[in-house]
């Protein structure tokens, strides 16, 4: 039994040590920018049916970056963690369809205006809403952090409605059309290309553009000067030579097929799971990667603050149960956003969206782990300790020989109970971009807009995998039972 | 029974102890000799037990000093560890190690504590198994034992450590009456041994059979002591008197 565990345990830091490494080998040679966008705002940026990224703004990047010699690697987020993610440090350069705007400018650097837009907004098909007059107390669906919603904000008090907030296109548009929320405003060519695909929204002002404005390439202000000039320079370029006009009519005189894939592929469970199996097996690796990565580390170091909290030492049981109420009181989100966007513009490091959420998972899940071991071991019979230590085995050695393997045993349901959760929790770091399970599935869902049959199957296979964890966990504790 | 008198092996002296408002032991002083076996009688919350735990420092005197083997353990600098290893003690509720078999029980400390190496420990722990009477138990788990098998284990365990001085904290009060009789009788064997025993425990009978010494604690103090016939046959002290009638007629 010992040595199955130990092997285990070898065998798993082995793995930990390999992907430690590998991802090591993967980093390009420099310059390499990190470059992060929000790839559910077709005909922007968004997955084509090969799952690369496309669109627009994408075709616009690539070529600028092979004609002007610099490489880059794309990090796809929610757009308000896109931006946040420059403004930090955290990247280099943000191209989300981003509106240029006076408040923007005092954060972002950009680049050439390359895409003039304006605010379009849209309602149900058939619904009765005829004007902006008749969304009295009804309610309109924004994403957070586009200049739709700030023009929305700054007429709603003057049409009277109600706002709903979304940090994807794609749960937004079925929002309106569930009828939950009776309007949205987006950038008009994104709401004309989602409609021209089969969203069933109709663009009201589809002539006439409110607050008409340009597009940027963003970098943080007063830095990556130098990415700045390479950019505008490769624009000017693809501007005079005719390449960027023929990339916009691409995506804008597109059919919708051509990059979502073919009806078949989409409108049956099995097509698109054949379509897409490659990037749901990268983000099922994601996810599986971040679970058992976060569940070996939250377990190590829930071990270490359990037995800190049942100390001796005051100081120690302090220390223990300060951290356990800290990282049990933040929600992992909070967590998220605070290490990968706030420290980063602190401490002057980049951290990578991977070690940011592995280190959310284990400082979250370690602190509940901590709480049920540090219970577990107090509920451990005083006399046992009392024993040990009357024999003349040290308060530590005690610990570990006699204190510790029964503590563990009490605990084995909780540490089950932990693991599934932690897997579950992976799936709020599709927020910061970690393109796991959760995050594959709304990328695909925007592109192709099969959000049921798409989130079923993410679903199904969160289930599948949760049942063999459980399996796993189970056949574990009846062999230290025995 | 008593062998001539021997050195010092437990000096106490003037050891107070109050769990708050409540001074459970006043002003104790008792020295105990080599190979004596002393018995602790006394009413609950007398303070006897608090005194035994107080010999191996599992309880800390407010103030008073406890010399154990001619170390000094209300010392700060006295490695209490090191003491510890020559101080067997037995508890009430046993307190077998649940995580391991009865072999292992008995091998963890001498192994651990690099007093024996794993084969040299086994044997020890097997020859010890049969000073209690139980081989056939060795590899059993200690959760399948009876409470009598336990308290032997329990024994044989501290002896293990080859110890000088053997606590006894109420061995047979959580036993079955039919158990009782094959704990008493190892205690008996270790007693003829040579054993230097401290012992609290609710049999008047072992302890007039085997007792070199019977110190009575009433409230916190040492109310009279002396050997087996003085304090069950000619008790002086009053309330030594009505405690012996109400255990002797119960």
């Amino acid at each position: 039994m010992k040595k199955t565990v130990k092997l285990l345990i070898v065998g798993l830091l082995s793995l930990l040590v390999f992907v430690i490494t590998s991802s090591d080998v993967d980093a390009a040679p420099t310059p390499n920018y990190i470059i992060t966008t929000d790839a559910t705002y077709p005909p922007f940026d968004f997955q084509d049916k090969n799952n690369q990224y496309t669109g627009i703004d994408q075709e616009i990047l690539k070529t600028i970056a092979k004609r002007q010699g610099f490489t880059y690697t794309l990090k796809p987020m929610s757009f308000n963690a896109a931006t946040q993610s420059v403004s930090s440090g955290q990247a280099d350069g943000v191209i989300a369809g981003m509106s240029i705007t006076e408040e923007r400018k005092a954060v972002f650097d950009f680049g050439t205006p390359y895409y003039r837009s304006g605010i379009g907004w849209a309602v149900k098909k058939g619904s009765n809403i005829k004007s902006l007059d008749d969304l009295k107390g009804q309610t309109v669906a924004l994403k957070t952090g586009t200049s739709g919603a700030d023009y929305a904000l700054s007429v709603q008090k003057k049409y009277g409605f109600k706002v709903t907030y979304f940090n994807d296109s794609d749960t937004l548009y079925n929002d309106v059309i569930n009828g939950n929320s009776q309007a949205t405003f987006g950038d008009l060519p994104v709401i004309q290309y989602a409609v021209k695909n089969g969203t069933q929204l109709k663009v009201m002002n589809s002539k006439s553009p409110i607050q008409a404005g340009w597009y940027g390439f963003g970098v943080q202000k007063g830095k990556n000067t130098k990415l700045l000039t390479a950019f505008n320079r490769g624009f000017a370029e693809i501007k005079k030579d005719g390449t960027y006009d023929k990339i916009v009519a691409k995506y804008l005189g597109a059919s919708a097929t051509k990059f979502t894939g073919s009806k078949q592929d989409n409108s049956s469970v099995l097509g698109i799971l054949k379509a897409n199996n490659g990037a749901f097996l990268k983000g099922l690796w994601q996810t599986m990667l971040l679970t058992i990565l976060a569940i070996i580390l939250a377990s190590i170091w829930g071990i270490l603050l359990g037995v800190m909290g049942v100390s001796q030492n005051a100081l120690f049981r302090g220390i223990s149960t300060t951290i356990i109420y800290i990282f049990r009181g933040l929600p992992l989100m909070v967590l998220a956003f605070f290490i990968y966007i706030g420290l980063p513009g602190v401490i002057g490091m980049k951290i990578p969206a991977f070690t940011a959420g592995l280190l959310t998972l284990v400082l979250n899940e370690g602190a509940y782990t901590a709480a049920f071991v540090r219970g577990g071991f107090a509920a451990v019979d005083s006399g046992q300790m009392e024993a040990s230590r009357s024999l003349g085995l040290s308060y530590a050695k005690s610990m570990r020989k006699v204190i510790v393997p029964q503590g563990l045993k009490i605990m084995i349901p909780s540490f089950i109970n932990q693991f599934i959760i932690t897997l579950k929790d992976t799936s709020i770091l599709s927020a910061i971009g970690i393109l796991e399970l959760t995050q594959t599935g709304s990328l695909i869902v925007s592109r192709n807009s099969q959000g049921f049959r798409v989130w079923a199957i993410v679903a199904v296979i969160y289930l599948i995998v949760i049942t063999l964890l459980t399996w796993l966990s189970n056949w574990v504790e009846k062999r230290t039972r025995a | 029974m008593s062998e001539t008198k021997n050195k010092v092996k437990v000096h106490v002296e003037k050891v107070n102890k109050s769990y708050g408002e409540n001074h459970v032991l006043r002003d104790i002083s008792l020295d105990i000799a080599e190979n004596e076996v002393v018995v602790m009688i006394g009413p609950s919350g007398s303070g006897k037990s608090t005194f035994l735990r107080m010999l191996n420092q599992l309880e800390t005197p407010d103030n008073g000093t406890i010399v154990v083997d001619g170390f000094d353990i209300s010392e700060k600098t006295t490695d209490i560890n090191k003491v510890r290893e020559n101080i067997g003690m037995v508890f009430q509720n046993f307190n077998l190690f649940n995580n391991y078999t009865v072999l292992e029980n008995i091998m963890l400390a001498p192994v651990e504590l690099g007093k024996l190496d794993k084969v040299a420990a086994e044997k020890k722990a097997r020859e010890l198994l049969e000073t209690v009477d139980l081989v056939d138990k060795a590899d059993v788990s200690v959760n399948s034992l009876s409470g009598g098998q336990k308290q032997r284990i329990a024994i044989a365990r501290a002896l293990a450590m080859e110890p000088d001085v053997m606590l006894f904290d109420e061995p047979t009060s959580a036993l079955d009456p039919e158990m009782v009789g094959d704990v008493l009788e190892v205690m008996k064997n270790l007693a003829e041994s040579g054993m230097t025993m401290i012992i609290v425990t609710h049999e008047m009978g072992f302890a007039k059979q085997v007792a070199d010494r019977v110190v009575f604690f009433e409230s916190g103090k040492i109310q009279e002591s002396g050997t087996p016939d003085q304090v069950f046959n000619a008790p002086k002290n009053e309330r030594l008197q009505e405690f012996l009638s109400k255990v002797m007629h119960a």
